[in-house]
């Protein structure tokens, strides 16, 4: 028998609006069709009507959880028009913020993925974690969410030797605890028995469509716009770009946990060679000049990209979001195929979405 | 800091670039659409030519030819959203369901709405409301 399975908008495992229509055939998966638009708020307008400091106050507020991506990379976009400098200091606290928040949502997507799988001794523990990282970004930015870390020409806190020493001795704590996690998601039965195999996505159709980030990776193919176009001083530190060949659930998970283990590296030199000096370049609102400039972020989810027009005045002409589930969220359905319907859920939730990004 | 590279090609140019760049194995970024400060539309094919982005720009084109055959959905999803948002029309791009906006946008002239950016038949419409 054959039948259509609506999923969503509103759907349990997600807490995101996303609309899936399963073609089904018994239990298993023929085909399927996905939907997005349903959180479509306009910020693209609106953005038009805002100068360069209120824009980034907005663009924090496309996504909840990579709020930071969002605000450095227009802030990247609008100073590659305007061709400014930043200062190192400037850099490098960008940086560890950013590389805070793929640990931070990495280990929310970690945890989500072994709660849907039903493994929620795990889900809690990786949560605990994540609270760490939290705690850290607390006490650095002053705030959970929406940083407000990034200003155009640097950052807007600084990182005192107090909190550095702090930020270093929770990174021997995370490095040991991770490490026991990435153990765990390898070897443990219940994770395998529900990952592997699942949700395939083959190195030629992720080419094919174009995925990135994680998901990409999973997949074997090997793209990091940190290492291969590096921006914000990221070519002064040393770290691998993980790849896995088999693109199925597992991958992903184990992908997350080991790059979760690079960022660790990288706040680590970051803070080791944390330079001396200015953290920015003044509170001077700008004008954005006549010109177009592109700029790409490696953000927790893949690359993250932004088009800032200006026409010579204080406001943006235009400014387009292009993020990563973009990418991502048209190969759901390749991943669906030929597998059951009790795994649909899993599967739309392992290119770790977000729905409230693409929609914008 | 990343290189960005503008480039302005004509309208035939589109295909054999987005050809050229599939065999080199290089992503498709992004493509933008935007009104520039003349009015003319500019629809931008950005390519990630590591380090740098080659960013091909045609301007004052309303029916362009869609890439979606080589791209796949990296490059029909940004057309859709284009198609929606300013009415551009691409060739060969199965425009028959709604990407992002509603279905009954132009029915109820976008009222409830947040428009994103002036579509420009109900721009014109408005207008000729409020003058009347």
């Amino acid at each position: 028998m054959s039948y259509i399975v609506p999923i969503g908008p509103y759907h349990p495992a997600l807490e995101e609006p996303i609309h899936a229509k399963l073609y089904t055939e018994g239990e298993v998966i023929k085909d399927a069709e996905v939907f997005v638009g349903y959180n479509h708020r306009g910020i693209e307008k609106l953005a038009t009507e805002r100068n360069a400091i209120q824009t980034l106050v907005l663009v924090e507020r496309v996504c909840g959880i990579c709020s930071h991506s969002h605000a450095l990379t227009y802030a990247l976009a609008v100073e590659a028009i305007n061709g400014i400098q930043v200062p190192k200091r400037g850099e490098y606290i960008r940086v560890i913020t950013a590389e805070l928040e793929r640990l931070h949502s990495h280990f929310l997507w970690l945890g989500i993925a072994c709660h849907i799988i039903g493994h929620d001794s795990m889900f809690m523990h990786i949560w605990d974690e994540r609270e760490l990282v939290m705690d850290l970004l607390e006490e650095m930015t002053g705030n959970r969410v929406n940083y407000a870390m990034v200003t155009i020409g640097g950052s807007r806190r600084d990182i005192s030797d107090e909190l550095r020493r702090k930020i270093l001795a929770a990174c021997d704590k995370l490095e040991e605890k991770l490490k026991r996690i990435t153990e765990i998601a390898v070897t443990d039965k219940t994770i395998a028995l529900r990952t592997k195999g699942v949700g395939v996505l083959t190195t030629e159709t992720a080419l094919k469509m174009g995925a990135i980030g994680p998901h990409a990776r999973a997949s074997g193919v090997d793209v990091d716009v940190r290492r291969d176009a590096p921006y914000c001083s990221y070519d002064d530190f040393e770290f691998a770009v993980p790849v896995t060949p088999n693109g199925d659930v597992f991958d992903r998970v184990v992908i997350r946990a080991l790059e979760s283990a690079e960022s660790i590296k990288i706040i680590r030199q970051a803070l080791d060679l944390l330079p001396e000096g200015p953290i920015n370049l003044g509170n001077k609102l700008v004008k954005i000049q006549d010109g177009v400039a592109v700029a790409r972020h490696e953000a927790p989810r893949g690359q993250l990209s932004y088009m800032v027009v200006g026409n010579g005045s204080f406001n943006n002409h235009r400014i387009s979001v292009h993020v990563p589930s973009y990418k991502n969220t048209p190969t759901i359905p390749a991943m669906l195929r030929n597998n059951t319907v009790a795994d649909a859920g899993l599967i739309v939730a392992s290119i770790d979405p977000c729905f409230s990004c693409l929609d914008r | 800091m990343q290189e960005y590279r503008k480039i302005l090609i004509e309208k035939d140019q589109v295909v054999p670039i987005a050809e050229k760049m599939k065999k080199e194995g290089r992503f498709l970024v992004m493509i933008h659409g935007y009104i520039d400060k003349d009015g003319q539309m500019d629809v931008s094919y950005e390519y990630a030519v590591d380090p740098a982005i080659e960013s091909y720009h045609v301007v004052g084109q309303m029916e362009l030819p869609s890439i979606s055959e080589i791209y796949d959905t990296a490059a029909s999803w940004p057309e859709r959203e284009i198609n929606e948002l300013f009415g551009v029309q691409f060739e060969g791009l199965d425009t028959s369901q709604r990407l992002f906006l509603p279905e009954d946008m132009l029915e109820t002239q976008g009222r409830g709405h947040i428009m994103v950016t002036p579509l420009s038949e109900l721009v014109e419409k408005n207008k000729k409301e409020a003058q009347s």
